[in-house]
């Protein structure tokens, strides 16, 4: 315990904490203010549906933040010699990771529903503007919603940052954690491009137009195939899944709309299965270390 | 030929290392075989060129680094780096002191003495005090300056209140008023308390003042230790000036006085000559008695004997320069 309460503190006392929150709720206000048009065509000004939109924020760009902070506040350790002190006292490098990850969690956990309460607050602030009856956000399956969202989002949040982790712990640097964090991140997401398109021109080829007066010139959607399983792919592949989730999403990526995604019961072991991998190969590494 | 001196058994020495081997990549040797005995309770100066090692075995003791080949053993007992429970018994300060730059000073101390041994919170402003760092010590460490950090990171190898403190250059950057407050708290810790310090360094002034043994690597091995008055009266030396027309003669009956010493001759330039001979300070009367004998009235004598003397009998004037270990 004294050892993620120390972590807690130097994670609250580090301006990159708060500039890395600041950016999500900077662009998050910004892109609510922009777009509120397009979200009233969409009849997303209202609960259940805000939660859709809401999530995006909080997990996919979440995400991609959680990555290069966990890489930033996991390899700084290195960049500033501090690992050094931590192990030359006897403390076991394993649960100084784990202290590191479960302080990750904690921060994470906490960012997760500033943005979650934020984007109620600026669902609201859209509705006045427009004119438009946002209603309760508890009505119908809005807690339900809600809930989903918080449990099934979070998972994907901690895979992110465990990639972070384990980038920033192989190659002893938070710029260089973070850097092949973000590369990693956009890499894989025009990997699966490739891949959905690669693998949807074979089904054509191979006679899989079923119906050609049906949706998308008649292609069923293909798939689960193996690269939705991919560790950026398996988490984005549950944020579509959740309540509103698909919708938001479908614009960001032509696997959304060509290929089956993963089922809940197959996605959500696999993200933990990520989680704990990558916190194993991350331990793995740092015992195997020599520490200059 | 090394002179190393077996104090004791490997059980009954603080820190004891044995044909200790440790390279960096390929064909870098740091360490080649080091053999060091650091007795319980006394300040161990571990003296090198650069590059010599010192740093490289500081780090294997605290199972930062696996070493190649020999063995390593902390308070009488074999240590690898699986073992690190026994280091809840040792504080270190290896290179450069290494904090969080947007923490405190005591926040730093804080969140280290959250690892490793369980740590009294209240020992972090005796400690803070104990190195002169307490008006500090609410400031973000990025605004000290290197003796102010080298000074927290002493704290901090203090903190836990460790048996055996590894103190690598602890001196460097430190004012002289630093110096003193180190001087004074590391006999506090070994007269005082009994504990045991092995500090190195190149600062040969301040290990001369400070250390009860010295141990001196080069090339990564250990070339000569054992307890410091011993090294001193080993390299004690009478410096005697005599006029250059006189010093052929003064060579000859100068070399009888240590025969299987080098004696060294310098021309001051001034008409006037230098020798150092190597015979024990107390010997300066016989030295001018020899020379007197022969007719040859020395115009300087000068008894005494340095750490210096000893380094650099012992690696050379030009040290060891190789990668920074």
């Amino acid at each position: 315990m004294r050892l993620i309460r120390a972590e807690l503190l130097k994670m609250r006392r580090r301006q990159a904490t708060w500039v890395v929150l600041i950016v999500l709720v900077v662009l998050m206000v910004i892109t609510y203010l922009l777009t509120g048009e397009a979200y009233r065509f969409l009849g997303i000004i209202e609960f259940p549906g805000a939660y859709g939109v809401i999530g995006q924020f909080a997990f996919a760009l979440g995400g991609l933040l959680a990555i290069v902070y966990s890489a930033a506040f996991v390899g700084a350790d290195w960049n500033w010699g501090v690992v050094r002190n931590v192990v030359a006292r006897g403390e076991s490098r394993a649960r100084y990771l784990l202290a590191k990850c479960a302080a990750l969690a904690i921060g994470l956990g906490v960012a997760m529903l500033i943005i979650f309460a934020l984007g109620i607050a600026l669902t609201f602030v859209q509705g006045w503007i427009y004119g438009l009856p946002v209603e309760s956000p508890l009505r119908g399956r809005g807690l339900q919603d809600l809930i989903d969202w918080l449990l099934l989002g979070y998972p994907v949040l901690l895979q992110r940052a465990a990639l972070g982790v384990a980038v920033a712990v192989i190659l002893r640097s938070q710029l260089a954690g973070a850097v092949v964090g973000i590369v990693f991140f956009i890499g894989e997401s025009i990997l699966i491009q490739i891949l959905t398109a690669v693998s949807f021109f074979n089904r054509v080829t191979q006679g899989g137009l079923s119906d050609p007066e049906g949706p998308f010139l008649g292609f069923e959607p293909i798939g689960p195939e193996w690269f939705q399983f991919l560790p950026i792919s398996i988490g984005g592949n549950i944020l579509v899944l959740l309540p509103g989730g698909g919708g938001a999403a479908a614009a960001g990526g032509l696997q959304n709309l060509l290929l089956r995604p993963v089922p809940f019961e197959i996605a959500v072991p696999s993200v933990v299965l990520y989680i704990v991998g990558l916190l194993g190969v991350s331990i793995v590494a740092l015992n195997r270390q020599e520490i200059a | 030929m090394a002179e190393v001196s077996a104090w004791a058994p490997m059980s009954d020495l603080a820190v004891a290392t044995r044909g200790l081997v440790k390279s960096y990549g390929r064909g870098h040797p740091a360490l080649t075989g080091l053999d060091m005995s650091v007795p319980y309770g006394r300040v161990y100066g571990f003296l090198g060129p650069n590059g010599s090692g010192k740093t490289t075995a500081l780090r294997l003791m605290t199972g930062l680094l696996r070493p190649n080949a020999g063995s390593i053993a902390l308070f009488g007992a074999p240590f690898t780096w699986r073992d690190r429970e026994r280091l809840f018994r040792v504080g270190s300060l290896i290179e450069t002191p290494s904090f969080y730059p947007y923490l405190s000073g005591s926040e730093n101390l804080l969140v280290l003495s959250a690892a490793g041994p369980p740590t009294d919170p209240g020992r972090i402003p005796q400690v803070l005090d104990y190195v002169g760092m307490t008006s500090r010590s609410n400031d973000a460490v990025q605004t000290y300056s290197l003796g102010m950090k080298q000074r927290l990171g002493i704290a901090a190898a203090m903190v836990s209140d460790p048996d055996l403190l590894l103190l690598d250059e602890p001196a460097n950057g430190l004012d002289p008023g630093g110096m003193v407050a180190m001087r004074e708290t590391l006999r506090y810790f070994t007269r005082d308390l009994g504990k045991t310090v092995v500090i190195s360094s190149h600062l040969l002034h301040e290990i001369e003042q400070l250390a009860d043994v010295v141990g001196i690597i080069d090339r990564g091995r250990l070339i000569r230790e054992g307890p410091l008055a011993q090294l001193l009266a080993d390299a004690g030396r009478v410096r005697v000036r005599v006029t250059v027309e006189e010093m052929p003669r003064a060579a000859e009956i100068l070399q009888r006085l240590a025969p299987e010493r080098p004696l060294y001759g310098i021309d001051s330039g001034d008409q006037q000559g230098w020798f150092t001979v190597h015979v024990a300070p107390n010997r300066a009367t016989e030295v001018n008695r020899a020379l007197a004998e022969a007719g040859i009235h020395a115009s300087g004598l000068e008894p005494g004997s340095d750490l210096e003397t000893v380094f650099l009998e012992v690696t050379g004037p030009g040290g060891t320069v190789g990668p920074a270990a």
